[in-house]
Parts: C-alpha cells; structure tokens; sequence
C-alpha cells in the first residue's frame, strides 16, 4: 500500500479504492434492484413474484446474471462496429462520475468537488449521447427511432431539471453537493420548495427512461428501442445503467431535497441509502401504476407545464431571497 | 512522467484527435461525435487551468445543449447511413483555410490585446494573480461592469427564441 502510494500518490490511491468501491455498489445495487423491481411488480399485480431459488428469490439475480453472463454476444453482420461497441462502454461513464460526488455520508465521499452537482449534470448528456449511438449503430429502423425519442426527451426535461435544482443552489449559494445537504440542518428543503421536488422527480423519472416515460424503448410498440440489436452482456450493461440511474436520480432528490445523509439515531448512510431507495420505490410503483404517455402528451408535459412552472418557482424564490 | 501529465497528454489527443474526425470524418454522425470529443478535451485543458467551473459549463452548454441540438437536427435531416464518402473539392479546403487562418489571427491578436501587458515574462500563470478567476469574480463581472453587454446578450437570445417560434408557427399554419 505504502509502495503504491509513493508512485501516484495518496490522493490517486483515494480515487482508485473509491472507484473500485463504487463499481462493486453499482453491481450490488442493480442486482438488489432487478430482484426488488420483480416483487415490487409481482405483488401489485396481485402474484408473488420470484421465490423458487433462494429465501424470497434472492438469488434470483445472481442466477440472471450468470445467465447473461453464459449467453453469446451477438454483432450483427450490418452493424456500425465502432459506434456499436463504444455505446454500452460510454453510458457507464456519467454512472461512475455521478458516484464520485454524492456524498452518502459526512466522510464517505469518494472527492468532494466543489462544482459537484455541475459535474453530474454536466456528464448526464452522455448517456444520451450513449443512447444515440447505440440506436445509429445498430442499422435497425426501431432502435433508431428509439434513439430519436430518446434525443427529443433529453432536450425537453434536462431544462425543467436544471431550474428546479437551481433555487435549492441559490439558497445555499454553493455547487458542493455536501454543503448543500450541510444546509438542510434544520428543516429539508422539500419544505421550501415542494414544487421544485416534484418537478424534479418528474423529470428525473424521465431521463432516467422509464414508464410512464419510456418511449426510447417502449416494448410494445419499438421492440426494444435502442438496444433491440443487444444481447448477452451488452444488454446487460444497458440494464445496470437504467437501474443505476434510478439510484443516482433519487440520491440526488435526497440529497437536494430531503436532507441526505442527516436524521436522527441511525449512522448518515443508513438513512441516505433508506431514503434513497424509498424514492426508487416510489419510481417502480409509478412503473407498475401508470401507462405510457403519448410523445406528444410527453412533450407537452415538460414544455408546456414543467417549464414555466419551474421558471415561475425560480423567479419567487429569487423574489423571496432577496426580501 | 507523472500521472497529471499523461491525463494532460490524452486531454490533448482527445480534443486534436475530435477536431479532426469532426473535420475529416464522411459520416456526419462520426463527425457529430468528434466534435463532441473535442468538447471534452477542452473542458480538460480548462481544469488544467485551474477553472473547474468554466469546463463543467463547457460539457453543460456545448455537450449538453449545442451537440444534442445538432444531433437532433442530423437525426431529422433522414436516412444517410452508407452514403458515400464526399471528399472534400479544392474550394472548400482553401475556404476552410482561409476560416482557420484568420480565426487564429483573431485569437492571438485578442490573447495579446488583452493580456500583453498583464502576462510578466518567466512568470508562471498559477502565480499570477490576474489568473485567479473564480465564480464568484465571474458572476460579480457580469453583474457589475459587463451588465450592459451581458443583458444585450439575453435581449438577442429572446429576439432568437421569438424569431424560432415564429417561424415554427407560420410553417405549421400553411399545411
């Protein structure tokens, strides 16, 4: 350890151990994930879900993956190769970015950055740039439609997302994600500002591309959207992405809104990744509660009704802030 | 070699490597994603400057907002997928050099303009102390001194976002 330090030093080693910790999260939570969106489904559909291997199924997801794991990658003869191959690698990069600044507790912060919520917000846009290249690179009609929506959706709820994290960053006056939850001491900032929470929510549950807004690959009109062409381990990539963006769009309604790692007795994580993964709950009940918007309904949603609800918010809480 | 230095090196082949696919790339969509490359490598140079804030703008605004507008645009543009590989006419080489020539001109006249006076010989940036920018200097700037150009910036991006929605109804009520 001490040799290894001395050739890149402490802080690389610091960045090394939390990035190693942070993909073995990754994987961890989107194994709990695909079990939990199982039963979530299952019993609001009146059935019980996976139960045969292992107490409760638990093991369901480890034999999944071993499953895509054995299955053979196929590359279709007509591909685009090199857009092909990059997409699944390039949609993990915002994933891990995102992990390296939000803090899930008081110390346990792989670098805090004081431009934090910047950087996620910033590196989000290539998930979509991800998504773009796998539906361009596939030569197949469906997964380009699906790569089409997917760009018109990024453009319509990345602005509503923006201006609704932007007052919570007026009234803390800071980019760093620990000192905004440092900030929520008191009382959460869900109290402040509940109309900037909700539109969050909303368009965070759409860029992270699920139903009621997962037109990118809505099933049963695209096949599979942009990763139709996908299989084994690739695909598999794609499916971590999409539960890990669940996580990191709730870990960051948690940690603007409802005050992050702080609440009583419990040690800070506990309470984040408790609160974090009620959020995630929330966006699998919306799943299995709601249908699919139309594309138009979608667009409209976030130009016509997000948009200037965020913008009216932003203007009263400047208002406010200044009295 | 340290560690910064290869990360500064790779930053610098990304940002050349994408402006030259951008350039030399048949496919509009390869060339969409070297430009987006070079977004990336600039906003690496602008952490080498020590202005984290400037390059997450950077990825925000030119990744986030200009190329997803641009791939959006290619996106409606139709099917172009194996189209044939235009190569570039004698023309439009000239045309572009004489763009890069005189956009260089430009910069370096700017760069010594404004900082030829400012900039000591043998002193390094970081110690500098007209170098040290930071967010809330932008933001003061902006609201004190700059207020005038700054709001003629937002007054013409209105004038623009009018101008869209207008033109995107009168196509509409002609069908």
């Amino acid at each position: 350890m001490e040799q290894l330090a001395s050739i890149i030093g402490w802080e690389a080693l610091k960045m090394i151990v939390g990035l190693i910790g942070v993909l073995a999260f990754v994987v961890v939570n989107a194994l709990i994930l695909t079990w939990a969106e199982r039963k979530v489904a299952g019993h609001m559909q009146r059935r019980i879900g996976p139960k045969e291997v292992g107490p409760y199924g638990l093991i369901q997801p480890i034999a999944d993956a071993l499953k895509l794991l054995g299955k053979e990658i196929l590359t279709p003869r007509a591909v685009d190769k090199p857009l092909y191959y990059a997409a699944p690698m390039l949609i993990f990069i915002p994933v891990l970015v995102s992990f390296v600044v939000i803090p899930f507790d008081a110390s346990l912060v792989v670098k805090d950055i004081n431009v934090g919520i910047l950087v996620i917000l910033a590196f989000s846009s290539l998930s979509m740039f991800s998504i773009l290249m796998a539906g361009w690179g596939s030569n197949n009609k469906y997964a380009l439609m699906g790569a089409i929506r997917s760009i018109a959706q990024n453009i319509a709820y990345e602005i509503p997302i923006l201006l609704s994290l932007l007052p919570v960053i007026m009234m803390t006056n800071s980019f760093s994600l620990k000192s905004i939850v440092e900030a929520q001491n008191g009382l959460w900032f869900v109290f402040y500002q509940p109309l900037a929470f909700c539109i969050y929510f909303i368009a965070g549950v759409a860029e992270t591309n699920r139903t009621p807004f997962d037109l990118p690959e809505a099933e049963s009109e695209l096949v599979a959207g942009y990763h139709t062409e996908y299989s084994g381990m690739r695909f598999a990539l794609f499916f971590l992405a999409e539960y890990t963006n669940m996580f990191i769009v709730s870990a960051i309604a948690v940690t603007f809104f409802l005050g992050g790692y702080q609440g009583p007795f419990l040690p800070g994580i506990i309470w984040f990744l408790l609160k974090s993964y009620l959020l995630v709950f929330v966006i699998m009940w919306l799943k299995w509660t709601f249908p699919r918007v139309r594309f138009d309904q979608l667009l409209n949603i976030s130009w016509k009704a997000l948009i200037p609800l965020s913008f009216i918010n932003l203007l009263i809480t400047g208002g406010l802030l200044k009295l | 070699m340290t560690v910064g230095e290869i990360i500064f090196l790779i930053t610098i082949v990304a940002t050349l490597g994408g402006a030259a696919m951008a350039v030399l790339s048949g496919s509009i969509v390869y060339a969409m994603m070297g430009l987006v490359t070079t977004m990336f490598g600039i906003a690496g140079l602008y952490v080498f400057l020590n202005s984290p804030f400037l390059s997450m703008m950077q990825i925000l605004i030119y990744v986030g907002a200009v190329s997803v507008l641009i791939a959006f645009a290619v996106m409606l543009i139709g099917p172009l997928y194996r189209k044939p590989k235009e190569w570039t006419t004698v023309g439009k080489f000239v045309a572009a050099l004489g763009v890069a020539l005189v956009s260089l001109f430009m910069f370096v006249r700017f760069v010594m303009e404004t900082f030829g006076d400012t900039l000591p010989q043998g002193v390094p940036l970081a110690e500098n102390p007209s170098f040290e920018i930071t967010t809330k200097e932008i933001g003061r700037l902006f609201f004190n001194n700059l207020v005038l150009p700054f709001e003629l910036i937002s007054l013409l991006v209105v004038v623009a976002i009018l101008g869209a929605i207008m033109l995107a109804l009168f196509s509409r009520g002609n069908k």
